[in-house]
Formats: structure tokens, C-alpha cells, sequence
């Protein structure tokens, strides 16, 4: 057999063995060493990382893709389902991006989490969440694809309630089931869709057989499980919500790898969408929302990583919108630069919560400039990468984005809300960075201010270096395979930057402005709507409970006990007959012997006439 | 009248006059009912076996499922009147009477 494709499907399968290998050791029924977490977990995506490049190399340098089928699971009566794993170039450039991402978060975690007697299983569940992620990017089939699907929101679920003895953890769990929940009743109905009209679960079919369909009803499902998982508009609260919990569960999960999931499905199942507007204009459009509205939320959050989660949001937004614009390879490059940047923010929200013995408040924080300066540097190549600095990994992606978006043939209230929420992104990152690093410091003077730790820093150090030339290396590496449009006029050319630098300075004049009294009252009623989140979950979680226990309420006690035992059943019956016998017994006397021997009488002369 | 005859359709008329003739007692009208309906059975059985029509056969059994249900029905209303009024004499039931 060739020695490259030798070479390429047992490297990404021993990839998947090494990850799993560290679970199969925690069935032992004998208790894990403590440092379990350091030597089996970390190394093991260390390893597996390294590893996980040589199929890098030789996709690089041979341009080969990978369809790995294993073995024959199951036959369902139409069609069969194999395990099957497809490594084309998406799931060979994430997958060592998700290690390399991982591996630097599981270090920071054996440092966050290092007074925590659960560490053990904390790093379990991570590594049970990355083997679901790997699954997902990887399937060749939608079971497969369900399968890690579900596994990560579980994982989810897991990872975000881990301080269950806090209330507000537990119910930002249930949200974030609740809500993926809500998404993947449309993963579930395009799934049925396809098996009953395309009688396959294998992408490659089903790219096939999909030209003769009308592809509307699956895609809408599709967008609809995009939705939950990737939280766009609609069903977005959960995201904030789930920076209840820990900081390395909030870097990988909701940052890097498992709210791109929704939008890698719609990339992956992309030639469906090609030709078929609705489905596209609803991802321009949803997208184009969902970022203009929740970079409006981040500009007024003072909990640092819920402004990181709204940027999120914002960013999974535009990775919408880039869907909606038919460019699905624009899209993963902005998940893959996206991943190093908004990891590396989170870990230093987390260097700084624990420095000031666990403050989430930008309003008490400040001047930490001078006493984290590696922190507080990569915070700002991170913001700066976010925001679209030109020749950093963000601007790769979202340059290209918004040129693209210029020379496109769309909607123009799409395009407006996107660069709008694109001038909003220098907005609130430049307030984070002020609040935090600037001025002098509003948190009480015994912090145990503390970076000197290897475990954090080379972990920081790692994804500062990925946010700087991350965005280079994967352009100049990868041929697009729909050609960019090169020429435009020079405003178009410099929309992005234009519209960054004019968030920038409204915000550094705003900033000018906090200590001179310029208004005397501030006005309210704008604030407030950002800072409640556009009263989204004010609303939306009062008002659906209300209706639902209000109409179970309805039926129980008017439906049933009032209506059917009342007045139609039983007692219905019985209240007719009453009256009716009320009306019959006026005229009765109650003689009754006296009726029946004349009874008596009248039948013994009619039976003597007869007889006679 | 052959002796069958006459018995069963003495038995109903028996029966019959001690339905309308009775004295004190509502039970004792319902157990003359009962009789009433045995004599009926029978009736119907020897219908079926004279005129050898075996299609016939299941109607006796439909009488006696029938006078079941009747007689059940009976005895709720006795139960109900000693419950009402405390005694099942017949003397006792006269609140319609002027």
C-alpha cells in the first residue's frame, strides 16, 4: 500500500485511540493517582497533537483527503450505517487546532483548577468533551455526527453545572440543554428527511442525490440545530448564561470548539445550500442579527468573560453570515483563527479572576498593566487580533469576510448590521482592555496578584503566538476554492479597518468623557436595553413557563373537573334525569297498592275476554 | 293446557297477585317479581324445546341477564328507601300523597 495514505488514516486513527486511551484507564476500578490529570490527560492531547500533524504535513504537501470506513454498525431496513470517518480538509486542519487549543487549556486548568479534589474527573469530562468534538468534525455520516452532537452538549451540561451547589449554575445547564435542545429537533428532522427521501446517512449521497430534491425543509432543520448550538438569535441566552462555569470549560467549550459545531454542520453540509436562496438568506440574515445584537449586549456587561461570551456570540454571527454569503471556506478559516484569539482571552479572564482571588467585575479591576504585564499584554493581542488588527490572525479571516460582503450580491440591512457590530467589537474590547489594564486599580489591596506560574503563562504564551501568526500560515498554506474578488474601490477595500477605527475613537472619546461630567442624568433607557440582554431572557424565560402552566391549568380545572365531571359526565347525566323525574312525580300520589291491584284487575278481565 | 303449561303460567300468576296484593313489605314484592321472571324462564325454555327452534336457545339466558340487572335495581331502591326512611314498609312511602 502507498506509504502516504498508510501514513495518513493510521496517524488520524491512532490520533483518536491516544485520546481515548486516558477514559479506558479511569474504568480501573482502583482509585487514579492524584496527578492522574497531568500525566495521562494533558500528555495524552499533548501527543496526540504532535501527531495529529503529520496528516497536516501531508495534506499540505500532497493535497490528500481521507474517507476511513471502519466497520458495519448497523442495518437499518433501507439503508446501512457504518463508522465512518472523513478527513477532508476541514477536519484536518481543526483537528490539530482543537488539540493544540486544548492541550494549552488543559495546562491553564491544572493551575486554575489545582485546589479542587475533583480535578480528576474535571479533566475526564474535558477529554470526554474533545473525543465528542473530534467525532463530530470528523463524521462521514450523520449518526456519527448525532453522536458527537449530542455528546458535547452533554459534556455541556456537565461541564457548565460542575459547581452544582450554586443555583445559578444549575439553571445555566438547564438552559443550555434546554435551548441545544430546542436546535436539535431540527438536526433530528433533517436527519429524517434525508433517510426517508435520500435513503442515506452518508455525506457522500447525500451530496449526490440531493441535486434532484428540493432541499428547503432539511436546510431550515439544519439552520435551526446551527441556531442552538451556535447560538445565534432566538436561542442565544444560554451562551451567557454558561460562563457559570469553570474558565478552561468556558475557553474550550463555548468559545473554541463546540459552538463552532452548529456553524461547521452548515459548512460541512454546504454544497446542500449552494442553490437554494431561502436557506441562505435566512443565514445572512439571522446571522447579520445575532451580531449586531449581541455586540450591542457586550457594550455594557461589566462581568469580564460574559463580555468575552457576547463577543463570541457576535463572532459565531458573522461566521453565520459568511455561510449566508456561500463562502464556507471563509467560515472555517474564522472558526480556526477565532479558536487561538478567543481561547487566549478567556485564559487571561481566568489569570486575572483568580490573581484578584476570584473578582469578574471590570469595575474592579484596573492599572493591572504593571502588576500582570504578560496577562495583561496577550489580553491585548487578543483583543487586537479580535478586533481585526491588520496582519494578526483575526484580520486574515475577517478582512476577507467583510470584502466579501462588500462585493456581494445581498441584502443591505445584512451588510449595515454587520459593519456596525464590526465597529461595536472595537468598542467593547477597547472597554475591556481600559477597565482592566489602564488607570489606576479599583480592586482591594491584598490580592494575590500571582502570573509567575509556568503552567499559566506558557499556556497564554502558546495561543499569543497562534493569534499572531496563525491567521498567515493557514492563507498562505490553503488554495480558496471560490476565488475572491481582488478589485474594488479603495473605501471598500478599507470598510473593516474604517469602521474599527471609528468604534475606536468614539470609544477612546467616550473614555475621555467619564471624568468630565458631560450630561448631568444619564439616559437610561438605552443602557438598560443592552444591559438586560434586549430583555430576551426576561422575557422569553417568564413568558413561555407562564403560558404552558397556565394552559395545564386551564385544562385540569376548567376542561376536566369543571366541564366533563360536571356537566357532560356522570353528574351531568344525573342532573337531566332529576329534573325530568322532578316533573314526572307532581303527578304521581304514591298510592301504590291501590295502583297495583287495579293493574291486577284490567289484565285478569282482558285475559277473561280473550277467553270468552 | 298441558301440566307444564299450567304450571309455569299458574306460577307467573301467583306471582302477579303477590306483586299487587302485598301488605307490608317492599321486599316481598321484589321477591314475587323474582318469581315472576323464574316463571318466565322457564316459559322460554320450553319454547325452545316444544317447537324445537334452536335459535331460540340464547333467549332464556338474555332474560335472566336482564333480570339481574332489574333485580339489582330493586334492591338499590329498597336500600335507598331503608336508608332514607328506616324501614322498607310500604305504609311509610307517602310523601306524594295528598
Amino acid at each position: 500500500m502507498h506509504p502516504t495514505t498508510l501514513i495518513l488514516s493510521s496517524s488520524l486513527i491512532l490520533v483518536i485511540a491516544i485520546l481515548i486511551y486516558p477514559l479506558l484507564t479511569t474504568l480501573n476500578p482502583n482509585p487514579q493517582d492524584q496527578k492522574w490529570a497531568i500525566t495521562h490527560v494533558k500528555t495524552s492531547v499533548k501527543i496526540a497533537f504532535l501527531v495529529s500533524l503529520l496528516p497536516l504535513m501531508i495534506f499540505l504537501d500532497q493535497g490528500t483527503e481521507t474517507i476511513i470506513t471502519n466497520w458495519h454498525w448497523m442495518n437499518t431496513a433501507p439503508f446501512d450505517i457504518n463508522i465512518s470517518f472523513k478527513f477532508d480538509h476541514y477536519s484536518i486542519i481543526f483537528t490539530p487546532i482543537a488539540l493544540y487549543v486544548t492541550w494549552s487549556i488543559l495546562e491553564f486548568a491544572s493551575w486554575y483548577m489545582h485546589s479542587d479534589p475533583l480535578m480528576n474527573r474535571f479533566f475526564k469530562y474535558l477529554l470526554l468533551f474533545l473525543v465528542a468534538m473530534i467525532l463530530l468534525v470528523s463524521a462521514n455520516n450523520m449518526f456519527q455526527l448525532f453522536i458527537g452532537w449530542e455528546g458535547v452538549g452533554i459534556m455541556s451540561f456537565l461541564l457548565i453545572g460542575w459547581w452544582y451547589g450554586r443555583a445559578d449554575a444549575n439553571t445555566a445547564a438547564l438552559q443550555a440543554v434546554l435551548y441545544n435542545r430546542v436546535g436539535d429537533i431540527g438536526l433530528i428532522m433533517a436527519m429524517a428527511w434525508l433517510a426517508m427521501n435520500l435513503n442515506s446517512w452518508e455525506i457522500q449521497q447525500i451530496f449526490f442525490l440531493s441535486k434532484n430534491f428540493d432541499m428547503t425543509l432539511p436546510l431550515i432543520g439544519l439552520i435551526l440545530a446551527a441556531t442552538g448550538k451556535s447560538a445565534q438569535f432566538g436561542l442565544h441566552p444560554w451562551l451567557p448564561s454558561a460562563m457559570e462555569g469553570p474558565t478552561p470549560v468556558s475557553a474550550l467549550l463555548h468559545s473554541s470548539t463546540m459552538v463552532v459545531a452548529g456553524i461547521f454542520l452548515l459548512i460541512r453540509l454546504h454544497p446542500l445550500m449552494e442553490n437554494n436562496n431561502i436557506a441562505l438568506t435566512t443565514c445572512l440574515c439571522l446571522g447579520a442579527l445575532t451580531t449586531l445584537f449581541t455586540a450591542a449586549c457586550a457594550l455594557t456587561q461589566n462581568d469580564i468573560k460574559k463580555i468575552v461570551a457576547f463577543s463570541t456570540s457576535s463572532q459565531l454571527g458573522l461566521m453565520m453570515v459568511t455561510i449566508g454569503l456561500n463562502q464556507p471556506q471563509l467560515a472555517f478559516l474564522h472558526i480556526c483563527t477565532h479558536a487561538f484569539f478567543k481561547a487566549m482571552l478567556f485564559l487571561c479572564s481566568g489569570s486575572i479572576i483568580h490573581s484578584l482571588n476570584d473578582e469578574q467585575d471590570i469595575r474592579k479591576m484596573g492599572g493591572l498593566q504593571n502588576l500582570m504585564p504578560m496577562t495583561s499584554t496577550c489580553l491585548t493581542i487578543g483583543s487586537l487580533a479580535l478586533t481585526g488588527t491588520p496582519f494578526l490572525a483575526g484580520f486574515f479571516s475577517k478582512d476577507a469576510i467583510i470584502e466579501a460582503l462588500n462585493t456581494s450580491h445581498l441584502n443591505a440591512w445584512a451588510l449595515i448590521l454587520t459593519l456596525i457590530a464590526t465597529s461595536f467589537t472595537a468598542v467593547y474590547s477597547f472597554r475591556v482592555v481600559y477597565f482592566v489594564t489602564m488607570g489606576t486599580p479599583r480592586f482591594l489591596p491584598l490580592s494575590p496578584i500571582n502570573e509567575n506560574n509556568p503552567s499559566v503563562i506558557n499556556p497564554i504564551k502558546r495561543l499569543a503566538w497562534g493569534s499572531i501568526i496563525a491567521g498567515l500560515i493557514i492563507t498562505s498554506s490553503f488554495l480558496p476554492s471560490k476565488t475572491p474578488i481582488m478589485s474594488m474601490p479603495l473605501t471598500l477595500k478599507l470598510a473593516a479597518l474604517l469602521v474599527t477605527i471609528i468604534g475606536l475613537l468614539t470609544a477612546l472619546e467616550l473614555t475621555a468623557m467619564t471624568n468630565k461630567q458631560f450630561k448631568i442624568t444619564p439616559t437610561i433607557p438605552p443602557h438598560h436595553f443592552s444591559n438586560m440582554l434586549g430583555y430576551f431572557p426576561a422575557i422569553i424565560h417568564r413568558l413561555t413557563p407562564k403560558l404552558n402552566l397556565s394552559l395545564g391549568q386551564s385544562i385540569a380545572t376548567q376542561l376536566i373537573d369543571q366541564t366533563w365531571f360536571e356537566a357532560t359526565g356522570p353528574k351531568g347525566v344525573s342532573s337531566l334525569q332529576v329534573k325530568m323525574a322532578k316533573t314526572v312525580s307532581d303527578a304521581q300520589q304514591g298510592m301504590i297498592k291501590t295502583y297495583l291491584t287495579i293493574f291486577l284487575l284490567t289484565t285478569t278481565i282482558a285475559i277473561l275476554l280473550t277467553m270468552i | 293446557m298441558t301440566p307444564v303449561h299450567f304450571s309455569f303460567s299458574s306460577a307467573f300468576i301467583l306471582g302477579l297477585m303477590g306483586l299487587t296484593f302485598h301488605r307490608t313489605h317492599l321486599l316481598s314484592a321484589l321477591l314475587c317479581l323474582e318469581g315472576m321472571m323464574l316463571s318466565l324462564f322457564i316459559a322460554l325454555a320450553l319454547w325452545t324445546l316444544q317447537f324445537e327452534m334452536t335459535g331460540f336457545s340464547a333467549a332464556p339466558m338474555l332474560l335472566l341477564a336482564f333480570s339481574a340487572c332489574e333485580a339489582s335495581a330493586g334492591l338499590a331502591l329498597l336500600v335507598a328507601t331503608a336508608r332514607t326512611h328506616g324501614t322498607d314498609r310500604l305504609q311509610n312511602l307517602n310523601l306524594l300523597q295528598c
